[in-house]
């Protein structure tokens, strides 16, 4: 309430029209949405607020929406990717998809490795961070150690681990051999093993953003709960489910939802291990053969047209996962 | 107060002196594939060399792998934004010619002299009698092979492709459990070297890619299942089984380090490498030689690839003109020798002057590879090497050879052989994405 009073709007239209319904019977001294009369403060206010957002609301729609748009325009081109030429074909481009074999399997081996990459992130990524939330001699040197993987860039950590994986040179192999634990080498970058290398080089490399999220929410939960669950002779399997997950499940939620947007559109990390091997077909997820149908085939249209099903795919799941998760979307 | 005004009358007068400075200076954008450090050095020196003379004009120099090249060029095409000149394949050159993208060469020709430009790189880039590309290096890919291995088992040099593949097993190595201690070959299972061992194959088997005359591909014909067959028999006799997932460096590791005994696509640039990482002193020719290629069972003669990217100009980039300026200077004799030297066993002569001038011959290591050089020259001479994916000149007049070189089909065909699909199977499996793509880009003639 402002305590300010507002003029009685004009009726839309002359007597005989049906009264619209009163959204607020409350009476003329309460604020109401609408026109506002352009000498009140509240009118300067609201252009004045206007104003101040439109930087952002107009960096949002050139840096957002427009290339949306654009790509969803581009999708219904058959276009040639850097030829000006471009004819406007409707869903042609989509039918087309529909029907190709390459794009289910790309299809299916995003899944495959979204699906593996952030189970295990999750795992390894709360299992890390219990253990950091324990006090123990050397704590804080682990945690900055844990978080190296997320800090180096993807490139870098491309080389280190296609350099460990070398079948012919590479430490892994290497240690496996000497060991005994194998007989031949593995070759961990041809086609049968290379879907493994890139989901433990992506959970390597991206575990430590669930930790640090889940160790900053458990950081927060009061030992007295904890306290109590051991008077109350909870093991600590009991404390963890009993206590800590319903603590974490607002933070897991998110981070869940997050990491699924990223891997299922990680683009550089499977790019880069597969690049420059025949073997890179066996991890051609669907960003990859996005960018392959627009820069090594040449065809921008039915690049587009895989980033919208792209997009389409993640609107669809993310809409799924809130209903799904009602309550913890709440929390998060 | 009045030194405060100085101080800004000053900052002022000296920004816009440098302001019009900068904006005098044309900078001119040259994408090259040599990425070396000591090529990058000699070529920046060929640059400040230039810069001299035209001090107007900068030109910045980018180095970029091979296998990135067309992915990039074609992004800069897309945003509007080609480098001034750049190298590329010969499919790259013939596709942006054909899109009349390119500017011609005529005047770099005549400034080094027509008649001067070896005759084996003269087709790279020649459209229409003209140049719209003129290679600043050509070279071969070679055989290359253990000879003292080869020696010690007294092999005989394979005719045919089955003689290949026995002579590769006679080579190779097991330890007393039986274990694989040295593969008879290693081979790149990179994109690019697919795309450019197919095309080889092919044409040794007396194959084709593509007719002539409508640019359908021809992949379901005798000689390309030949070659998927070969592939397969490769496989699973002597290389390393994870081979799709080496590069064309850990080829030349493989080499060296004795844990191949023969690479199928090794280039003159191997015996830097060979030279560095073999074991102490058998980093030299009488360890590491090279022969002349085995044909398939269709075939009756051998074929190599050249190597031998043309310089591009692109006519819708800031400074064409410029560009050319700083590619007849870079072709100059005494600039030229100085990047031929940095890889001397690779970077071969474009220009027939400087392969007789004793200035380029006066190098160690010329000398000491020398028979490598000569089984260049000696697939050059005979006419047996071809361009990426090109069997016959006449293919590069198909205007697609980019877009099925990036697209991954071959690749594809050849990973689906080896992987266990019946060769025939995966040669009408890629015959069939072939003539869709070709047919979506709106080149289909058939």
């Amino acid at each position: 309430m402002t305590g300010l009073s507002y003029p009685e709007p004009k009726p839309e239209k002359p007597s005989g029209a049906r009264p619209r319904p009163e959204s607020n019977p409350a009476g003329a001294s309460a604020p109401r949405r609408g026109w506002i009369p352009a000498t009140t403060p509240e009118r300067h206010q609201q252009l004045w607020g206007l104003l101040t957002i439109a930087p952002a609301l107009f960096l949002i729609l050139a840096l957002t929406l427009y290339p949306v748009a654009y790509s969803l325009w581009l999708s219904l081109l058959e276009k040639h990717s850097f030829f000006p030429q471009e004819r406007f074909i409707g869903l042609e481009n989509y039918f087309y998809l529909w029907k190709d074999e390459e794009f289910w399997t790309s299809l299916w081996l995003g899944t495959v490795y979204s699906i593996w990459t952030i189970f295990f992130q999750i795992v390894l990524g709360v299992a890390a961070a219990l253990i950091l939330n324990e006090t123990f001699v050397g704590r804080g040197l682990v945690r900055a150690i844990v978080l190296f993987p997320y800090m180096i860039p993807t490139i870098v950590a491309v080389i280190l681990w296609k350099w460990l994986l070398n079948d012919t040179y590479g430490v892994v192999n290497y240690w496996l051999l000497a060991f005994g634990i194998m007989r031949d080498p593995i070759s961990w970058l041809g086609a049968d093993h290379i879907m493994l290398s890139v989901i433990v080089m992506s959970v390597w490399q991206f575990f430590p953003f669930v930790l640090l999220s889940i160790l900053a929410r458990l950081q927060t939960i009061p030992p007295e709960l904890y306290e109590a669950a051991k008077v109350d002779g909870a093991s600590a399997v009991r404390r963890f489910i009993h206590v800590t997950l319903p603590q974490i499940r607002g933070i897991l939620f998110v981070v869940i939802l997050l990491r699924s947007i990223w891997m299922f559109t990680k683009f550089d990390t499977v790019w880069l291990m597969g690049e420059g091997a025949g073997a890179g077909r066996f991890i051609r997820t669907l960003p990859v053969y996005a960018y392959m149908r627009t820069l090594t085939y040449y065809q921008a249209g039915l690049g587009a047209a895989l980033a919208v099903i792209m997009f389409a795919i993640l609107v669809v799941c993310t809409v799924v996962y809130f209903r799904m998760f009602r309550e913890e979307a709440d929390i998060g | 107060m009045r030194k405060g005004a100085l101080i800004v009358f000053l900052v002022l007068v000296l920004g816009m002196t440098s302001f019009a400075w900068g904006a005098d200076k044309k900078v001119v954008r040259v994408w090259h594939t040599e990425t070396e450090p000591q090529t990058i050095a000699a070529f920046q020196q060929i640059i400040n060399d230039f810069e001299k003379l035209h001090p107007d004009i900068t030109i910045k120099q980018e180095g970029l792998a091979w296998g990135d090249l067309e992915a990039k060029l074609t992004a800069a095409l897309a945003a509007g934004s080609p480098p001034d000149a750049a190298h590329g394949q010969a499919v790259t050159c013939a596709s942006f010619y054909a899109k009349g993208l390119l500017r011609d060469q005529e005047d770099i020709a005549a400034v080094i002299g027509r008649d001067n430009i070896w005759e084996p790189v003269r087709m790279q880039c020649f459209h229409d009698g003209k140049y719209y590309g003129i290679p600043h290096s050509p070279n071969v890919s070679l055989l290359i092979y253990r000879k003292d291995i080869f020696k010690a088992k007294g092999l005989k040099q394979p005719e045919t492709w089955d003689d290949f593949i026995k002579v590769a097993q006679a080579m190779m190595e097991r330890d007393k459990d039986g274990r694989v201690t040295r593969y008879g070959l290693s081979l790149p299972g990179t994109p690019l070297f697919i795309n450019i061992l197919v095309g080889e194959l092919t044409r040794a088997n007396g194959g084709r890619l593509f007719d002539l005359k409508t640019g359908r591909p021809t992949f379901t014909e005798k000689q390309v299942v030949q070659v998927l067959d070969f592939y397969k028999k490769l496989t699973d006799t002597v290389l390393p089984p994870g081979w799709l997932g080496h590069g064309y460096l850990d080829t030349f590791a493989n080499l060296a380090t004795g844990k191949a005994a023969m690479l199928y696509q090794g280039y003159g640039r191997g015996a830097g490498y060979i030279e560095k990482y073999a074991p102490k002193g058998t980093g030299n020719p009488e360890h590491f030689g090279v022969m002349v290629k085995p044909h398939g069972p269709s075939g009756k003669r051998t074929a190599a690839q050249i190597d031998a990217e043309p310089w591009m100009i692109f006519k819708n980039a800031k400074y064409p003109e410029e560009a050319a300026e700083f590619i007849k200077f870079f072709f100059k004799e005494e600039e030229y020798i100085k990047y031929l030297h940095t890889v001397p066993i690779h970077l071969l002569p474009t220009l027939k002057s400087v392969q007789k001038s004793p200035a380029y011959q006066a190098n160690e290591m010329y000398q000491r590879w020398r028979e490598w050089v000569e089984m260049d020259y000696y697939y050059f001479e005979k006419d047996l090497a071809r361009p990426t994916l090109i069997i016959d000149w006449g293919d590069l007049k198909l205007p697609f050879g980019l877009e099925i070189l990036g697209s991954g089909i071959v690749v594809d065909m050849v990973t689906d052989a080896v992987r266990g699909m019946p060769s025939a199977q995966a040669a009408a499996k890629a015959q069939a994405r072939a003539e869709e793509l070709i047919t979506k880009l709106g080149y289909k003639r058939w």
